[in-house]
């Protein structure tokens, strides 16, 4: 490794290098706001410098990674939601009893792993985004350490670890039959051999590490671990594994499926796109469609009647990851594209429901049942407004992001010809109205006795959660600057 | 100074927006402040306007503001352009005179209601829309004013709106203009598509050009024009709403449902006079229209008790005689009864505004009386006003401009004798209702003492108004607009007057000096079917009730219960019964979890492998 691939990887290096550092001050001293200061300072430092990136180092990292601009701007946005999400913990940390300071490293550790992926070119650095995410996620779901949080992170252990194991056996498959772990290899030979089906080795390789990776997509039929786990983690933890978790393994598959074939395969002659992707066959493509169908309606119906509205976002984000393979299925630059900008839309909207229900739990429990936010809008507006809006945004209504980045995904679907998924996400948009509507509806129903306190939002908290609306309707009322910034981004290249 | 323009319109929509965003911040005087001020500050901008448009030379007196574009799709492109010719001038200060003295009017009759920060936010917005339409060099434009003009109407109809009646009334006035407005839009887009433009001066120099006079499309857009000046002018038949909008404070029906709105149907024929030229049929269906209104509402107001009523259908019955003469090619005419009648209305819905409020808010007029001396100053100013819509030869302003009507009517090139006997008839009728209001209003033994006397600001307004009145054909503005002149003959002009003079002895006889008579007649058998027939505004509302309302809310039963309804209940029933089909699956258990993984991943193996 030379002195320019460090400077390449620069980002990273922060953010472990402040796991590090945390970890040190914890063994000096306890202070929850030292320790907090450092992550913070750390993944900002680190935003900062994805930035400089942006125009002083791109590359190579021998066969593991990659810096490019996709790269750069899915570590933007692991980033982004990890300052979000250690924000919002430092006031929901500071009214529980638990010591808070680890918290802090495994929140760092869980970006290091998001931003690991962000840039894996090579099945082992794909392992290892993989593995270093998803055990700082166990530890955190259970950080509460309450029966719930233990209970899921469990669930969340066991199932993760099979998952892994699927992903591992499928890249041994896929490395016997090609003889490559680096993606565009896999490719490259693929490309030797001219557009013929694959293998039947390689097949079985790549379908099971779909099964992986589609757990951690939780897209149906592997979601079922996804209700209990947003339910039993802590609110702010929630949001992690909403956003981060699933945003990095997205973008992995994303870079996997770039120029991908998958589309063109069937539908007419886009011979053009045969220069890339690791697993090019018309079966995944028809797997992968029958998975996002699936996970659109079992998400949508699943949080019909839901009560609970942890669990009502936990199914709301299958169905979106059912939306975002849509685009995933749609070959080449548009569909990077339309994804990335569905990715920030859903990050955002996302990040401002969980830091409403962050911001409503206090000392005794959770702010997760529909009743904990009936008349919200008379006692605290300012969050009813924000909920609403993001609620609206999830729903993908006019005037929030949410409908600018389902019209991307729809416009890219329509582009490739997916007639057939682009009718069925428009359906299911309706059935969702229903439920995210309830949400909104019950906080502006009046409630006739005075309920228990609500906890105060400090000044950091209530600027992150300003700024969250701001940008949700703001990408929604002028979405033009952020579209040419993704499309330069996520269209590939440097 | 003319570069000032834009600031016309902007003025009271800037006080619209301060006194939305800050009315429960601001205290009473600075609500004054903002509401009059911005209309006073339209009104001096009015007349640097106005001195900028004199100093340009008289061959070509137009001036245009672009302040960007509005929508620009493919061809149309719709502009926020100001386009200030004669016309525009003379209806733009009419707005601004009438709007600023009525606002001065309001800051002290309105003094003691709670909604007042509320009432000059719409007052505001009101003036701010009037002079958009009125302002608009793009059709698109205009409609924006003509639909601001009709929600500001609709919010000061049910500007008392906790009760019910109130409400309902702003409803009607809605629904009822609304039928007009939708014929307007399908005008306008007549005009678009066939001319691919919405810029008033282009289209109308175009449709000169390619449709020969009489065409059937030029008719057809010209009729539709129509129906929409119909509606927001109150002529038949969607007359009906009128009435009822004098549910509102009296203010509001002084500058809205008397001076401004309801005449913006008049300012649209005139500014359009060019495609009537191209359809006569439709400018003879716009005199007939004129016509039956001015008798159907001239009669009615004979027997209103309210009198507010009686203003409202005295309202009508002059529009229509501004329609009379719209349709006989005597624009110009048309207008300078505007002025006249937006002056001298105003101040008689303002004075009656003072009497029902020194009376505690009584408006019946039977329960009126002796108030001259009482009420001195309101009874001058009323009398003045009352004497300009009785055409009182010489003085009045009214006078000039009602002969000038009835001249068109006569010998105008599209007039007609049955035009003028009509407009002869209804000057009479109008002189006779006028004279009953006054002599049952200020003479006669009084019944009630009046509480309070209007303060200074209410006086000063009903001075000038009064003044303005009288001020004989000063008013004229045709000088000005043009147009050709009109040479009725001498006797032709003298009926005329004498028809007015008749009335005026009648009311004199009946209610003055034989009211047992009056009473006699109201009360025989027929005078009291009449009378019936006639407070009503003959029958009108009964007929649509029947015709319209009925039928309709019994179809939208139907359509609630059975039609409709039927497939979206299914379709969430079915949701239903999915979601609770789906959520046995989530178990909690993780050996589930685990063989629920398992099996996806068979299966999608057994799909790789098979393909």
């Amino acid at each position: 490794m030379t002195g320019e691939d460090v400077i390449i990887l620069l980002p990273l290096v922060i953010v472990a290098a402040a796991a590090v550092a945390a970890m040190l001050a914890i063994a000096v001293r306890r202070s929850h706001a030292a320790t907090a200061g450092i992550a913070l300072t750390g993944l900002a430092a680190a935003l900062a410098e994805v930035l400089v990136n942006l125009w002083l180092k791109k590359g190579y990292v021998g066969h593991l990674a990659v810096m490019d601009n996709q790269a750069l701007f899915v570590i933007g946005l692991v980033l982004a939601a990890n300052l979000v999400v250690g924000i919002l913990s430092y006031g929901y940390l500071s009214r529980r009893r638990e010591r808070a300071e680890e918290y802090y490293v495994l929140l760092l550790l869980a970006a290091l792993g998001g931003m690991v992926l962000a840039i894996s070119i090579h099945f082992a650095t794909f392992f290892l985004g993989l593995e270093v995410l998803s055990v700082s996620l166990y530890g955190l779901v259970a950080y509460e350490r309450g029966r719930l949080g233990v209970e899921a992170s469990l669930k969340y252990l066991v199932l993760g670890g099979t998952a892994s194991a699927f992903v591992f056996f499928g890249m041994g498959l896929v490395y016997f039959d090609r003889g490559s772990m680096i993606f565009f290899w896999v490719d490259w030979l693929y490309g030797q051999y001219g557009p013929g089906p694959l293998g039947l080795v390689a097949m079985v390789g790549c379908v099971m590490m779909f099964v992986g990776i589609g757990f951690k997509l939780a897209v149906v039929p592997f979601h079922l671990w996804t209700a209990d786990v947003y339910q039993g983690a802590p609110a702010p933890v929630t949001a992690l594994v909403a956003t981060v978790s699933k945003g990095a393994v997205l973008a992995l598959v994303l870079r996997m499926a770039r120029g991908s074939p998958w589309a063109g395969y069937y539908f007419g002659d886009r011979a053009v796109y045969y220069s890339g992707g690791v697993c090019p066959s018309a079966p995944v493509f028809w797997i992968l469609a029958a998975i996002a169908v699936a996970s659109m309606f079992t998400g949508n119906l699943l949080a019909l009647r839901q009560r609970n509205v942890k669990r009502l976002l936990a199914y709301s984000s299958i169905s979106h990851l059912g939306y975002l393979l849509v685009a995933v299925l749609v070959s080449g630059a548009a569909g990077a594209t339309a994804a990335g900008f569905y990715l920030v839309t859903y990050f955002a909207a996302t990040l401002a429901a969980f830091g409403v229900v962050t911001a409503l739990s206090g000392a005794n429990g959770e702010a997760e049942s529909l009743e904990d936010y009936r008349g919200l809008a008379w006692r605290r507006p300012a969050l009813a407004a924000l909920m609403t809006v993001a609620m609206l945004s999830l729903a993908g209504i006019p005037l929030t992001a949410g409908f600018v980045g389902k019209f991307y995904l729809l416009t890219a679907g329509a582009g490739a010809g997916l007639w057939a998924l682009v009718i069925i996400l428009v359906a299911n948009s309706g059935i969702g109205l229903f439920y995210y509507l309830r949400v909104v509806w019950a906080m502006f129903e009046r409630r006739a006795t005075e309920e228990k306190e609500l906890p105060r939002i400090g000044v950091a908290t209530g600027v992150v959660l300003a700024g969250l609306g701001a940008a949700v309707v703001l990408i929604g009322v002028w979405p033009g600057p952020l579209a040419e910034l993704v499309r330069a981004w996520m269209g590939g290249g440097w | 100074m003319l570069e000032l323009l834009w600031l016309v319109p902007l003025a009271p929509l800037g006080g619209f927006l301060i006194l939305a965003v800050a009315r429960a911040r601001l205290g009473r005087r600075a609500v004054a402040t903002v509401g009059v001020g911005s209309a006073g500050v339209a009104l001096a901008a009015a007349g640097a306007v106005a001195a900028g448009f004199f100093a340009l030379p008289a061959a070509g007196r137009v001036y245009e503001q672009n302040l960007g574009t509005w929508i620009s799709a493919g061809d149309l492109a719709a502009r926020f352009v100001l386009h200030l010719d004669a016309l525009a001038l003379v209806m733009m200060a009419v707005v601004t005179l009438v709007g600023f003295l009525i606002l001065l009017y309001s800051a002290e009759s309105m003094a003691g209601d709670e909604g007042y920060a509320r009432f000059f936010c719409y007052m505001n917005l009101f003036v701010a829309s009037m002079l958009v339409l009125v302002l608009a060099g793009d059709l698109l434009l205009l409609y924006l004013g003509w639909e601001g003009v009709g929600l500001c109407s609709y919010l000061l109809i049910g500007f008392w709106y906790r009760e019910p009646a109130n409400a309902r009334a702003a409803k009607k006035a809605f629904i009822v203009t609304r039928v007009g407005d939708a014929a307007l839009l399908v005008g306008l887009l007549v005009l678009f598509t066939q001319m691919g433009t919405s810029d008033i001066g282009g289209l109308l120099a175009r449709a000169a050009e390619r449709w020969p006079t009489g065409s059937s499309v030029a008719t057809l857009a010209a009729l539709l024009l129509l129906a929409g000046a119909v509606g927001k002018s109150a002529q038949l038949p969607l007359q009906v709403w009128l009435p009822d909008a004098m549910a509102g404070p009296t203010p509001v029906s002084a500058l809205i449902h008397a001076a401004t709105m309801v005449t913006a149907g008049v300012y649209l024929l005139s500014r359009m006079h060019g495609l009537f030229a191209l359809a006569p049929a439709a400018a003879t269906v716009t005199a007939v229209i004129g016509a039956a209104t001015l008798l159907l509402a001239g009669t009615s107001a004979l027997v209103q008790r309210d009198l507010k009523r009686v203003l409202a259908y005295s309202t009508m019955s002059q529009v229509g005689y501004m329609f009379v003469a719209l349709g006989v090619g005597a624009w110009g005419a048309a207008i300078f009864h505007f002025v006249t009648h937006a002056v001298f209305k105003s101040l008689l819905f303002l004075a009656a505004g003072a009497v029902i409020a020194a009376l505690g808010e009584e408006h019946d007029l039977f329960k009126m009386g002796g108030l001259r001396q009482r009420l001195p100053l309101v009874f001058w100013t009323f009398l003045a006003g009352a004497a300009s819509l009785a055409a009182l030869p010489l003085v009045t302003a009214g006078f000039y401009s009602k002969e000038e009507i009835l001249a068109a009517a006569w010998a105008g090139p599209a007039g007609g004798r049955w035009l003028w006997a009509a407009g002869a008839v209804g000057a009479a009728v109008t002189a006779l209702y006028t004279g009953r209001m006054v002599f049952l209003v200020f003479f006669g033994t009084a019944k009630r003492e009046p509480s309070q006397q209007p303060g200074w600001a209410m006086a000063t307004v009903l001075v000038i108004l009064a003044a303005l009145s009288v001020s004989g054909w000063w008013l004229d503005p045709r000088w000005l607009l043009g147009g050709t002149e009109i040479a009725a003959t001498l006797p032709v002009r003298l009926a005329g007057t004498a028809a007015a003079l008749a009335g005026i002895v009648l009311a004199w006889y009946f209610y003055l000096r034989r009211p047992a008579l009056a009473a006699r007649v109201a009360q025989s058998r027929a005078g009291a079917a009449l009378g019936r027939w006639w407070i009503g505004g003959w029958g009108f509302d009964w007929l649509y009730n029947f015709i319209f309302v009925r039928p309709y809310v019994w179809l939208t039963q139907l359509g609630r219960d059975e039609l409709l309804d039927g497939p979206f209940r299914t379709l969430g029933r079915t949701l239903d019964l999915a979601h609770a089909g789906m959520s046995w699956t989530v178990t909690g258990r993780v050996r589930w979890y685990a063989a629920a993984l398992a099996a996806g991943a068979i299966a999608a193996i057994a799909v790789a492998v098979w393909r």
